[in-house]
């Protein structure tokens, strides 16, 4: 019951954020320069094109209309033909999701593989002492290389010395899991150096705090372990924060990570938006912009469930 | 007569970023094995420095300069961790002001309970020690997260962990300070039953004279780091010789007879930098005389208890200030 | 203020020190004799650094070291200017939207909440095509990106204060909701206002340098870090230093910041932990 009372507040803020998010993409493409017509039929068309297309779109009527119509259209799972392809923009991005999934995965795990365990002992160790210096550093250089530099500097050191990895020529994990890791393994590590620093540095500071707090006073009082205090009083209670910047780093992830999947030619949907900016195919944009929002408000609503589970006080009303 | 603590010029300072701050300015105490001995002091005297030294739970900034802290034979600053944990587990119950923040907010009561009682302890020893805390319904408190609590039950959870392993010394930090006032005298008096049941020795550390009074065998009166005056409760509550003391009974209400005056105390407690080489309480005394500036009052034994006051018993009656 | 600086440890000084450097070596960069990052064939195309050409030439022949020098300033300059004007209407927002509550609470928070869930590098090409790329859109997409941080910070700090005694009491005294505001306020959020700056910034930094690596940000002849890295990356195998100077430089600019950063919060909001024995 205290789940459900808290959850559905939430569950509501995440439909009014969604419902923002579709007004905002439809207003944009819109907006475009040259118009509608313009973009799907090219510069040069004649006037009575332009007011068929207009016709056939529904562009002749009032902006909410469109806008309730196109929404209407959601709904059903009808996001849009590519203006280029003809096809459902809808199925083109479900074709590509796979890929992207694996590579947020396997970023994901690479991230909480290094960050969590370095986060906590930096975390834990006594005040001054080195390791928290190194871990700083760490978290700071992760947050500091731009994915696309430290890409391209792996890039050029496998492009030198292959070292059983590739750059480029995706296959799918199911025809050849083997090569398919050869080619994921560098992009998500790539993306996962800034996951690591992140959940490091978030890692650390929540442990620090809890740290400081009462009831570690109190375990301490009572002559616990260091190693029992950890596992049952500071790991639970250090644990909002970290799953907040993790869901929002997997959600970022799921959205597709436009320049490391362009850099190393990897087929996500990261890389089938960017590729639709480039041939003016603004539905994709429009659709990828949209889907990447759904999932990223999903993502984070899971996280919000996740906190009533962690933590009995949260939707309790008290703190 | 046997020494459960025994503490010696004992110095602690803290770190802190605009320079060092010296909480305790040498502290000499004895606590006899099953005594209830209260600490007094206003906050920022150094009580709950002492107290928490007693377990060496000291925060990371804090650090022991100089003299030694005796608990049941084993110098806490100077013994292995692991000792100090045994010491800890075994010997030493806390009891700590707010017992919201005293309790993990997302284990429930009946694991933490389980935590201070040991592995083997079962919900029939749990909910039998709840009830010896005064808990009327120990099923549904171990069940209960500490939120779900009032303050009076946690404290009361808090009180039960403490005396889980019958510990031979209690250290309560305020214990009663963060709850409503109507409930203040009976979680106190769970807490002296629990200790006299046990035997242990209680050190209670408050600001509140008047249930020190009611339950202290013996006061020791904190201010700037040092304990300035010492005795038998009734000698050094009814007949304080320490200016600090007279007037800190003063500014206490609660047993005031109509017509009665609360004399707040001027000025601020003392924030020391490096060991103090006058009487601290100095600049805030209406008795000082020249000599107090200048030279450290060293413990004297007057009226049957210890001051550290430099004009104590040299006048049969320091003049009373003026209203 | 200046007794912070003397606490630092050395990672803070470090950090600090190579912001400072880094940020006038973009002020005065032009005036030093490094030679002119616009003029084509002041050497052989792509040779490797040498003491005439520190970082090398580019494939016009072009010196790359002050170009990298000019791409400091335009990455710094653009993020700072997209940073500082978002901070200021998120700071307004959050505030207005912790001290009224009610429905401007909710306006401004569920603003916050949609511009939130807008991947940063997605709404930059979506706004790509909406205004074009170049220079505008890459300090609109900053925009897009920061504003929740500022507004939700500002609201929750906002929120602890407006119960304050020393708020209500200038309430209860008749001084106006806006006197409030900025007298009473605004000095007790600017600390977290600042601390949000400098990761905004480090934000910011890295989502232009982004944009411009996919050709969307600062355009030709132009350069910000960012494009030149594009521009590098087509020699990548065989012109190595241009990617890997002009990503060390962009690497070393963004740590600054963060370290910075990372120094502003320790200063006003210690971590200290403790030792478990």
């Amino acid at each position: 019951m205290r789940i459900l009372f808290y959850f559905l507040p939430k569950l509501a803020v995440a439909a009014i954020t969604m419902l923002g998010v579709s007004a905002l993409v439809f207003l944009s493409l819109r907006m475009i320069p040259g118009g509608y017509a313009d973009v799907l039929l090219g510069p040069f068309v004649t006037p009575e094109a332009r007011e068929a297309i207009a016709v056939r779109y529904g562009l002749d009527q009032p902006l909410l209309i469109q806008y309730l119509n196109w929404l209407g259209a959601l709904f059903q799972g009808d996001l849009g033909v590519s203006m280029v392809t003809r096809a459902p923009v809808l199925d083109e991005f479900l074709r590509r999701a796979p890929v992207t999934l694996e590579l947020a995965l396997l970023a994901l795990i690479v991230a909480l593989a290094g960050g969590l365990p370095l986060g906590i002992l930096a975390g834990i160790a006594p005040p001054d002492h080195r390791g928290g210096l190194l871990a700083r550093l760490v978290g700071a250089l992760g947050a500091s290389v731009p994915d696309f530099v430290l890409g391209s500097l792996l890039i050029f050191v496998f492009s030198v010395w292959s070292l059983w990895l590739r750059v480029g020529g995706y296959v799918g994990p199911i025809e050849d899991p083997v090569g398919n890791l050869r080619v994921m393994l560098l992009p998500a590590l790539t993306l996962s150096l800034f996951g690591i620093a992140l959940v490091l540095r978030t890692t650390r500071d929540a442990v620090l705090r809890v740290m400081t707090e009462g009831h570690i006073t109190t375990a301490l009082a009572r002559g616990e372990r260091p190693i029992d205090i950890v596992r049952l009083h500071v790991l639970r209670n250090a644990a909002i924060p970290v799953v907040t910047v993790v869901t929002t780093y997997f959600g970022f992830l799921l959205g597709g990570a436009v320049v490391v999947e362009v850099l190393f030619s990897i087929p996500g949907i990261g890389f089938f938006i960017f590729s639709g900016l480039e041939n003016r195919d603004y539905a994709i944009v429009q659709a990828g912009v949209l889907i990447a929002a759904a999932v990223f408000i999903t993502i984070n609503m899971l996280a919000d469930l996740a906190y009533a589970l962690i933590d009995p006080r949260v939707g309790s009303g008290r703190h | 007569m046997s020494h459960i603590v025994t503490c010696e010029n004992l110095v602690v300072t803290y770190r802190a970023s605009n320079g060092p701050v010296r909480a305790l300015d040498g502290v000499d105490l004895t606590i006899s094995e099953g005594e209830t001995l209260a600490i007094v002091g206003e906050s920022g005297s150094g009580k709950s420095t002492l107290g928490m030294a007693m377990g060496r739970l000291l925060p990371a900034e804090a650090e022991r300069e100089d003299g030694r802290m005796d608990v049941a034979g084993q110098p806490v600053f100077d013994i292995a961790a692991n000792d100090l944990r045994e010491l800890r587990r075994d010997l030493l119950g806390f009891v700590f002001q707010n017992p919201m923040v005293a309790l993990d907010p997302t284990m429930r009561i009946g694991r933490q309970m389980q935590r201070a009682m040991g592995r083997r302890a079962g919900s029939e020893e749990i909910h039998a020690l709840l009830e010896r805390a005064e808990l009327d319904d120990p099923a549904r408190v171990a069940k209960s997260f500490p939120h779900q609590l009032s303050g009076g039950m946690a404290q009361r959870v808090v009180i039960a962990m403490a005396s889980a392993r019958t510990p031979r010394l209690l250290i309560a930090d305020e214990p009663t300070a963060s709850l409503d006032a109507s409930i203040r005298d009976k979680v106190m008096g769970t807490l002296c039953r629990l200790r006299a049941e046990s035997g242990a020795s209680l050190v209670i550390l408050s600001h509140d004279v008047h249930m020190i009074a009611r339950h202290a065998d013996r006061v020791a009166v904190m201010y700037g780091g040092r304990i300035v005056e010492q005795g038998p409760t009734g000698r050094v509550l009814d007949a304080p010789v320490h200016p600090y003391t007279r007037a800190l009974l003063k500014a206490a209400a609660g047993h005031e007879k109509p017509g009665d005056w609360l004399t707040p105390i001027p000025g601020t407690p003392p924030l020391l930098s490096a060991r103090c080489a006058a009487c601290s309480f100095e600049p805030r005394c209406t008795v000082s005389e020249e000599n107090c500036h200048t030279t450290r009052p060293e413990p004297r034994e007057v009226e049957g208890r210890e001051v550290l006051c430099l004009l104590a018993g040299t006048q049969t009656e320091p003049k009373e200030a003026a209203r | 203020m200046f007794s912070i600086l003397w606490r630092l440890d050395r990672l803070s000084r470090f950090g600090l020190g190579l912001l400072i450097f880094l940020i006038l070596l973009g002020l005065v960069g032009p005036h030093l004799p490094l030679g002119d990052p616009m003029r084509i064939g002041a050497g052989p195309r792509l040779t490797p650094p040498s003491w005439q050409f520190p970082f090398g030439t580019d494939e016009l022949g072009r010196s790359f070291l002050p170009r990298v020098v000019d791409g400091i300033r335009a990455t710094f300059l653009l993020s700072a200017v997209a940073v500082i004007i978002t901070a200021v209407i998120g700071t307004l927002l959050g505030m207005v939207s912790g001290f009224f509550g009610g429905f401007a609470d909710q306006l401004v928070a569920r603003g916050a909440d949609i511009l939130f869930a807008f991947p940063a590098i997605l709404a930059g090409l979506l706004i790509a095509a909406v205004m074009g790329p170049g220079q505008i859109s890459a300090i609109a997409v900053i925009s897009v990106a920061t504003l929740p941080l500022f507004i939700r910070v500002v609201r929750a700090v906002t929120l602890g204060l407006a119960s304050r005694g020393f708020i209500v009491a200038a309430q209860v005294a008749g001084a106006s909701p806006w006197r409030v505001m900025m007298v009473h306020i605004l000095p007790n959020i600017i600390g977290a206002v600042i601390v949000q700056l400098t990761y905004a910034l480090s934000i910011g930094m890295i989502i232009e340098s982004a944009l411009s690596f996919l050709g969307l940000g600062v355009q030709p002849p132009y350069a910000s870090l960012g494009s030149l890295l594009r521009q590098g990356s087509a020699y990548l195998t065989f012109a190595p230093w241009l990617v890997l100077s002009s990503g060390a430089v962009l690497s070393a600019a963004i740590m600054s910041v963060n370290l910075t950063g990372d120094a502003v919060r320790d200063a006003l909001e210690p971590l200290k932990g403790r030792s478990l024995t």
